[in-house]
């Protein structure tokens, strides 16, 4: 652990100074802040809330080859695995949030079997968190799941926005590295410079203005509710957009399909894209059976991943409470209120 | 060298049996993998098989762990990759990745009566735990099959069925009379009302479609077995096998992974999403 302070005016110069990394910092787009690697941008722009497609895409992409195959020509059939390349990267303005959903997901592609895709991007990715001194969404309920604006899980650094300097926290190796590439614009803390990042972390914490309350009990309750009709009450609306799903930073559901380029001699590729629970085709044989086949179950099964589920298999939430699902949600199909009646249903 | 778990292995076809023919065709594969020996399992574990092109489909493997010269599977063609699949001739090459699931716990099985129940295609996994215990017959107390399916033609293993026959008891049946067949009429849940096996010492394992799983676990409380007497397997649709595409799961429970064997005692304390 390492803590220093830089200049905005040096910030830049950090930057440059990562030459070995391909950068991604938030750019404006039209519809939203987007993690951008196009160089130009050299520092984290104040009005900066959080991307709209959170960092897991530059883990986990959207879509990735998983291997090529080809008919050779004594009909064998060769298999071309196609790995991540070996390039380091760094994302800067991680939000605690999305750190803490990186550090959910990493339970998922770890354990038994060990996802070679995932863990090559994810160990040559370094997470720059920046801390909030506002919730970027007013649909934000980080301290309602464990969280807070400030919270140091699953990054490499946390900054927190000191006004005219960032304090810089390194709480790892890869993050002291980063540190390590242009050190002399790093400078020696003062107790005043820590006295103002504690004051900002708490400020933020009392501007969050959502929360969900008793969270810990919602694994009880979403057992006992589990089949009660109060899941078709609730998702009655949902469009089955997938939206919550693919852009929730936590979500990792993904399908596995072959792309044909020519049948003779066969060549193609097998890939991987994301997927979400809240398409009926998700979880339906062939036979035409559907284990969920209403907006009923697929909502129920959203909601109980993320708080019983999850909660078996690894003693946490599968939410970081960063109310992307919320705001996005077409039809506003509300986590908080959802699960609040949930909380309350039946008493 | 990490092992790259979605890279299957090659494997060449080298024998293809029909079993079934008609409108839902049924026929046994039996593998060989090319780059070396096949990988040892369990029984009631599954395999990844892959037509390149096509895509993947997960099939139980119906061979006995003690048989390691192929992996064999029995496979009803449903979509594009059984289609695929039965399209199939000897020597053709396929993608092959696993094994895949807990299996059944046999080590715990010695000593005891073992009562298998199967309905069509669901003998297959059931299969590899019969060969099994007639391979080790001294292992194991008294074997008996009670299997039945639509018609006697949609009946897998009929050659098989005959020899086992001699060997322990066997109890078809077919879900309406047809001229000619002299064993039991009707669903296998009755079948095994009928034919009464004791739960004395035993353990039953029944595979076969979800109805027929469920009606079979109600005949074997009636008859006295306890929940932790009953094993059966539960069919999901499936992606990774590995437990992280998110969709084969009932509750925190992944079935490519924690399932697909289950006792009764378990499978009920879950949520019935299957
Ligand atoms: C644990 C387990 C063991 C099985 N063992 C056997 C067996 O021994 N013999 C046999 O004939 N069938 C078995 N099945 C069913 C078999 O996997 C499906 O029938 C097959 O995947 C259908 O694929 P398809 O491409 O032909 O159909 P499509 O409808 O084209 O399916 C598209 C894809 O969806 C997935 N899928 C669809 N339905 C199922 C399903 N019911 N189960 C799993 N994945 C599905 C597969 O990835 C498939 O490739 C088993 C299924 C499971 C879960
Ligand atoms: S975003 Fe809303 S409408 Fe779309 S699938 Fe999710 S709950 Fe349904
Ligand atoms: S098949 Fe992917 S989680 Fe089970």
């Amino acid at each position: 652990m390492m803590e220093k302070t830089i200049l905005k005016s040096s910030f830049p110069q950090w930057i440059k100074s990562l030459q070995s990394f391909k950068v991604f910092i938030p750019k404006r787009e039209n519809f939203g802040w987007e993690l951008s690697s196009n160089n130009q941008i050299l520092e984290i722009a104040s009005d900066y809330t959080y991307p709209v497609v959170p960092p897991k895409k530059l883990i986990f992409p959207q879509e990735e080859i998983f291997f090529e195959f080809e008919q050779n020509p004594d009909n064998g059939i060769e298999l071309k695995e196609v790995l991540p390349e070996e390039s380091p990267q760094v994302i800067f303005g991680v939000r605690p949030c999305d750190g803490r959903a990186v550090e959910a997901m990493d339970l998922v592609f770890g354990g038994s079997f060990e996802d070679l895709y995932y863990w090559r991007r994810r160990r040559q990715t370094t997470l720059v968190g920046l801390a909030c001194h506002q919730p970027p969404s007013e649909n934000c309920f980080c301290l309602s799941v464990e969280g807070s604006p400030y919270s140091e899980d699953g990054l490499d650094i946390l900054l927190t926005d000191l006004g005219d300097r960032y304090f810089v926290k390194a709480l790892t190796e890869k993050g002291e590295k980063l540190l390590s590439e242009a050190p002399s614009l790093f400078k020696e803390i003062t107790p005043k410079d820590r006295e103002e990042k504690e004051r900002v972390h708490l400020e933020a914490q009392g501007k969050i203005k959502r929360h969900l309350n008793g969270a810990r009990e919602l694994p009880e309750k979403i057992k006992a509710i589990f089949d009660s009709n109060f899941w078709d009450e609730e998702s009655s609306n949902c469009l089955r957009c997938g939206i919550c799903t693919y852009l929730c930073p936590t979500c990792h559901c993904f399908d596995i399909n072959d792309e044909t380029k020519s049948l003779a001699p066969l060549r193609g590729r097998r890939i991987r894209t994301w997927d979400t629970c809240q398409f009926p085709d998700f979880t339906m044989h062939s036979s035409g059976h559907n284990p969920r086949p209403d907006r009923a179950s697929r909502l129920r099964q959203r909601l109980a991943h993320k708080f019983l589920y999850f909660i078996l298999l690894y003693d946490r939430f599968q939410c970081v409470g960063c109310g992307r699902c919320i705001s996005l949600c077409p039809v506003g199909i509300d986590i908080i209120e959802v699960l609040t009646r949930a909380r309350n249903h039946g008493k | 060298m990490v092992n790259n778990v979605y890279l299957p292995r090659i494997g060449e076809i080298i024998e293809i049996k029909d079993e079934v023919k008609g409108a839902r065709p049924i026929k046994t594969f039996r593998v060989r993998l090319t780059d070396g020996p096949i990988f040892s399992f369990r029984c009631g574990q599954c395999a990844m098989l892959s037509v390149f092109g096509k895509g993947e489909s997960m099939i139980s493997i119906s061979s006995s762990p003690l048989v390691t010269d192929y992996l064999q599977f029995s496979i009803l063609k449903m979509g594009r990759v059984t289609s695929a699949l039965h399209e199939m001739e000897p020597g053709n090459l396929i993608g092959v990745r696993g094994p895949y699931g807990n299996g059944f716990p046999i080590e715990s099985w010695k000593g005891k009566n073992l009562i298998f129940i199967g309905g069509g295609i669901g003998l297959a996994p059931i299969w590899s735990v019969l060969q099994t215990a007639l391979l080790q017959k001294d292992d194991y107390g008294e074997l008996m099959l009670i299997y039945g399916a639509r018609t006697s033609q949609d009946l897998v293993f009929r050659s098989e069925l005959q020899q086992l026959k001699n060997q322990i008891p066997v109890h078809l049946s077919i879900d309406v009379a047809e001229p000619g067949w002299s064993e039991f009429v009707g669903f296998v849940p009755q079948n095994v009302l009928d034919k009464k096996p004791s739960p004395q010492n035993a353990i039953a394992i029944t595979c076969g479609p979800p109805i027929m799983i469920k009606f079979v676990i109600k005949a074997l409380k009636d008859l006295g077995f306890e929940d932790d007497q009953i094993y059966t397997t539960v069919e999901n649709k499936m992606k990774c096998g590995i437990g992280k595409c998110g969709r084969c799961n009932i509750g925190h429970h992944y079935v490519c992974k924690d399932g697909p064997v289950y006792s009764w005692a378990q499978l009920k304390e879950l949520p019935q999403e299957f």
